[in-house]
């Protein structure tokens, strides 16, 4: 069963077709990879589920709702259940490691916050570094709080976007492992943009390989092959 | 459907709110002045009278000095809707530009019976008041007595080469002066003689303070200046002299204050109150003492040192044609100053 | 599910408020210039003489623009990127000359100049214009410079010294990367150069702003000195353009999210060239002509700064409360127009400020008059929003410039995690975007505060009557003033400044360690 569906989305940036006619299906509490070279568009892929680019043709679904049409946003980025690990983390910089986690969960008048918060610090056992701010953690640490962040917020999808490229190994599969965990935990559908196929094929429940790159002018389209 | 926030409602009507409230308030004992008269000395004048009428005075001040484009540019970028009451002017000519864009209302005030009609506009639309003349300072440093100019004529001479200053004749009282030079002595003596001065390396100053100042410092052995500005320097402490040029000639140039009413819709009668205080013996007076003013009523008591306008040879002229043949040089002056 | 009916409204209520309040009275007064029946008359009078006037008024500008920008290069990288004896303290003293109005130095120099030559020939005239105005403007360069030096991340410099030697990497690396803050600080300086006015007045020399004023004051010719005007308009708005052209097609160096660590270098040999380099400019930039005025005010013992206190004491309120209204209001509407336009692109308010800021201040001042002074708006027109109003129009355009190189600095991820997060609009502004450039936006408060609080240009044309204001008080009552009692005023409004300016440093610091700014 598909929890997002792309229908014939185009997107050009700058008179340039970044996207043309793309469809993808995306399974549900599955993680799917899309597998590409640098500029082929998979980034704006996620952008465009995650509703902060608006497609200049086609639709997107999420749960077989329209979220976004030609050239609308029908719903807003935050409705979507969505939660983004964007490849620079996008951390707060002036929020300490506790705040940059409890700031969303304010907004959502969520009952107990700090219980909230303190729950998902334990499970990365990052609890000691709520009151550093982002640049005293190392690159890890940094990554499990950008997680942390997103699911705190208990979205059904989470769209990540190359976090782990600069990552040893070891750290690398720490924290694909508590990935995985969380998926079973929160029953996630994870989206996951990459370039290394040898993580894709590892990781992968399905992968999306966008073929050669960038989208040509042409009434090129792109295929999708998804392998079972 | 979200058109536009609460927040955004608020702040709008916040905004306009306060435009409203500012403009709701209107008081009567008030008049507001427009003067070109030195702040320092206009304003005790004024305050003086706040004190006495306990009107409430708003003043707006500006000067001839930095040739500041505030007062009259504004008077006239008002015109359709004055906001000044009452225009206190330091000479005549900015009064007469009001007039021939018919921005005045006739007044016969009671304070100026004992002012001489020669210092008086035919229909009433200005009043002068507290002279200054033109005069020429010396350093005493760079000229012995003898060696003084007597005439505005003979600072064309040779021995004076590059050693006279005046101020910038496209403005203020020095335009004033060089006007009155053309009615009196006709055009083309005038160009001649400006034509002389500038062979002659004249020093063309900012203003006449500026004259003052090159003075002072020696830059110029002796200028052109307002009584005001020459015995501010003299109360300064500086070493230099004062002559009332031509005394046995054309005489010495008098430049009354003049004040006028503007013509507005309602005119109040503090701005009227104003006026017949400006113009009482008790102004002339504070003005003499304070700025060096001739006093034009008789019997005013003055500073030291302050003469009467009786005891100078005045230029004869009109200051409504000298204002007219002002404006008609003005292009020549400019050319004389660039060139 | 509809769409909203107007989709930025904040942006769209600002907009609308601009084009009411400050371009309409504009485009009013234009209509009348165009409308004056002596308009073709006026278009034959700009001859070759004006053009040779605005050529002239371009080429000092223009040495003004690089001779600043040159000393703000070699000062702001001693300042901020070297290990420099009292860096710190450099950093505040040599911004002072920026606190001190145009005039205020013109004065002080020549008084210096005498000391030095018998007179000051022509030639000489326009060599001192060039002078002070540098004096002036360098500051300014040093301001912009720096803190683009400053954001260039370590990584870049680093591996570039890895390769090369120093020279090489300021050269090849540094300058280049820092090219837009320099176009920025060249062009920024060129326009306030060649719409000043009173230092080429103060020193006799005709320029094309001269040659406005006496329309203006002589010959009460508006509309001629509106079309004479708009040539300079058309200049400025040209430079500004293609700046704007240019910086948009650079490279901008983003604010790193993992922390931010500027650079410093030793200065080894070059310790005391270093320091002895920013000393000669202390002197030459603030000292001589601080002492000239401290003289000249204390020659004739007290009497004359006693008097210049009462004078000014009563303008303190006045002046401040303006200052910071203007400052405040000038901020919003820049911070509004620089985050559209970077984060929306739209770019209308934007570029009517970059046209309201090219305007010469007499100009504006009259637009507001004629549009304003009627029995309806009367209220604004004789109350103090007619000035905030000026103060808007005048200098709205530079917090909108600097806001909007920090704002183009931040990642855009930073907004578009809150986003997805679901944190509303105000928050995200209040929260994310403010705090993360809450240096920018002190600098460009500051800037504004400073500009406000000595405006004359616009003030004197709008202000209502019996209002006291510092400098057109310093400046009517400068008139027949001596000597000493104006530099008195002078140096009362400048420690009058100083006191402000650090009061509101404290207040900044206080907010800065409550938002830990200290990433």
């Amino acid at each position: 069963m598909s929890i997002i569906k792309l229908e014939n989305i185009s997107y050009s940036y700058s008179e340039e077709n970044v996207l043309e006619e793309l469809s993808l299906d995306i399974k549900k509490n599955k993680t799917t990879y899309l597998l590409g070279d640098s500029g082929s568009g998979k980034t704006t892929i996620l952008r465009l589920i995650a509703g902060l680019e608006i497609p200049n043709g086609g639709k997107i679904f999420i749960d077989d709702k329209v979220v976004s049409d030609d050239n609308s946003i029908i719903v807003p980025p935050e409705k979507r259940k969505t939660g983004y690990i964007f490849q620079d983390l996008a951390l707060w910089p002036h929020f300490t490691v506790f705040k940059n986690i409890s700031f969303g969960l304010e907004n959502r008048k969520k009952p107990d916050i700090k219980k909230t918060v303190f729950d998902m610090l334990d499970f990365f056992g990052i609890r000691n570094f709520a009151k550093k701010f982002p640049h005293q953690l190392s690159g890890g640490q940094q990554q499990m709080v950008a997680i942390a962040r997103a699911l705190v917020l208990e979205p059904e999808i989470l769209l990540m976007d190359e976090p782990l490229a600069n990552l040893d190994t070891k750290t690398k599969t720490k924290i694909l492992h508590y990935l995985t965990l969380l998926k079973n935990k929160y029953n996630l559908t994870i989206v996951y943009v990459t370039h290394d196929y040898k993580e894709a094929i590892k990781n992968a429940d399905d992968i999306a390989l966008l073929v050669n790159g960038k989208i040509q002018k042409e009434n090129f389209s792109t295929k999708m092959i998804v392998p079972d | 459907m979200k058109i536009i926030s609460v927040e955004d409602i608020i702040l709008g009507l916040l905004f306009f709110s306060i435009f409203i409230f500012t403009s709701c308030r209107k008081e009567s004992d008030l008049v507001v002045v427009y003067t070109t008269v030195d702040q320092v000395f206009s304003e005790q004048v004024l305050k003086k009278f706040e004190a006495q009428s306990k009107v409430k005075v708003k003043a707006l001040y500006d000067t001839e000095e930095t040739k500041s484009t505030g007062i009259l540019n504004r008077l006239l970028a008002e015109k359709n809707n004055p906001q000044c009451d009452v225009f206190w002017s330091g000479d005549p000519v900015r009064t007469v530009i009001l007039e021939n864009e018919r921005m005045l209302q006739p007044y016969i005030s009671k304070s100026a019976k004992g002012i001489n009609k020669q210092f008086k506009d035919k229909n009433h639309l200005w009043t002068g008041f507290s002279a200054r003349a033109r005069v020429l300072i010396y350093n005493k440093d760079l000229l012995k007595d003898t060696e003084v100019p007597k005439s505005i004529f003979d600072l064309a001479k040779d021995k004076y080469n590059g050693k006279v200053a005046i101020a910038n004749p496209l403005f203020g009282t020095t335009t004033f002066h060089i006007a009155a030079l053309f009615t009196i002595i006709g055009d083309n003596k005038a160009k001649d003689f400006l034509q002389k001065l500038k062979n002659n390396n004249i020093i063309i100053a900012t203003s006449n303070g500026d004259v003052k100042k090159r003075v002072i410092n020696g830059e110029a052995a002796c200028g052109l200046t307002d009584t005001d500005d020459a015995f501010e320097a003299l109360n300064e402490g500086n070493n230099i002299g004062i002559v009332f040029l031509d005394q046995n000639g054309i005489g010495s140039l008098i430049m009354p204050n003049t004040v006028s009413l503007i013509k507005k819709k309602y005119i109040s009668e503090n701005a009227k109150k104003l006026i017949d205080f400006l113009l009482s013996k008790e102004t002339e007076s504070e003005l003499s003492f304070s700025c060096a003013q001739m006093p034009l009523h008789k019997g005013v008591k003055t500073a030291k040192n302050i003469p009467s306008p009786d005891k100078i040879k005045a230029m004869k002229i009109d200051y409504i044609s000298t204002a007219k043949k002002l404006k008609e040089i003005q292009n020549y002056l400019k050319k004389w100053v660039e060139n | 599910m509809g769409r909203k009916l107007i989709k930025y409204p904040i942006y769209s209520i600002t907009l609308v408020l601009f084009l009411i309040f400050i371009i309409l009275p504009v485009l009013n007064s234009i209509r009348i210039a165009v409308l004056d029946s002596h308009f073709f008359e006026n278009i034959n009078d700009i001859g070759s003489d004006i053009e040779f006037l605005l050529l002239k008024s371009s080429f000092l500008s223009a040495m003004v623009a690089i001779i600043s920008t040159f000393f703000g290069i070699v000062l702001g990288f001693l300042i901020y990127k070297t290990s420099v004896t009292y860096r710190k303290y450099f950093k505040i003293i040599l911004l002072i000359p920026l606190f001190i109005s145009p005039y205020i130095l013109a004065v002080a120099w020549k008084d210096i100049f005498l000391l030095f030559f018998d007179k000051i020939e022509n030639t000489n005239s326009v060599l001192a214009i060039i002078f002070v105005h540098s004096t002036i403007y360098i500051p300014l360069s040093i301001l912009i410079i720096g803190s683009a030096l400053v954001n260039v991340s370590k990584h870049i410099e680093e591996s570039a010294l890895m390769i090369t030697g120093l020279r090489k990497m300021f050269t090849g690396i540094l300058l280049p990367l820092i090219k837009p803050a320099i176009l920025s600080s060249l062009v920024l300086i060129f326009i306030f150069s060649i719409s000043e006015f009173s230092v080429p007045a103060y020193f006799g020399v005709k320029v094309f702003t001269t040659e406005i004023f006496t329309q203006f004051s002589a010959f009460y010719n508006y509309n001629l000195a509106m079309l004479h005007s708009s040539l300079l308009i058309v200049v400025c708005v040209l430079f500004l353009v293609s700046e704007r052209k240019y910086i948009a097609d650079s490279p901008f160096l983003s604010v790193g999210t993992r922390g931010k660590t500027t650079k410093i270098y030793a200065l080894g040999h070059y310790k005391n060239t270093g320091f002895s380099l920013l000393v000669s400019s202390t002197f030459i930039m603030i000292i001589f002509p601080f002492l000239m005025l401290i003289y000249q005010s204390f020659e004739k013992g007290t009497d004359s700064f006693v008097k210049a206190m009462e004078l000014l004491v009563p303008t303190f309120g006045n002046s401040l409360f303006l200052a910071l209204t203007g400052s405040v209001f000038t901020l919003i509407i820049g911070f509004v127009s620089a985050y559209f336009s970077i984060i929306y692109r739209k770019i209308l308010l934007d570029n009517l400020l970059l046209f309201t800021f090219a305007i010469p201040s007499i100009i504006i001042g009259i637009s507001l008059i004629k549009f304003y002074n009627t029995p309806y708006l009367n209220g604004i027109y004789s109350g103090f929003w007619i000035i905030i109003i000026g103060y808007v129009a005048k200098y709205g355009f530079i917090p909108a410039k600097l806001l909007e190189n920090a704002i183009k600095q931040l990642p855009k991820s930073l907004n578009e995690v809150a986003i997805i997060q679901g944190i509303g609009f105000t928050k995200r502004i209040f929260f994310i975007i403010i705090p993360l450039i809450l240096p920018s936006i002190f600098a460009a408060f500051i800037i504004n505060f400073l500009f406000c609080l000595s405006d004359l240009g616009t003030t004197i044309m709008v202000y209502p009557p019996g209002t006291e204001i510092m400098p057109i008080k310093v400046f009517t009552i400068m008139a027949n003033a001596p000597q000493s009692l104006t530099d008195s005023m002078v140096l009362i409004v400048f420690i009058f400044t100083m006191l402000i300016i650090s009061l509101l440093f404290f207040i900044f610091k206080k907010i800065f360690t409550s938002y830990n700014v200290n990433y």
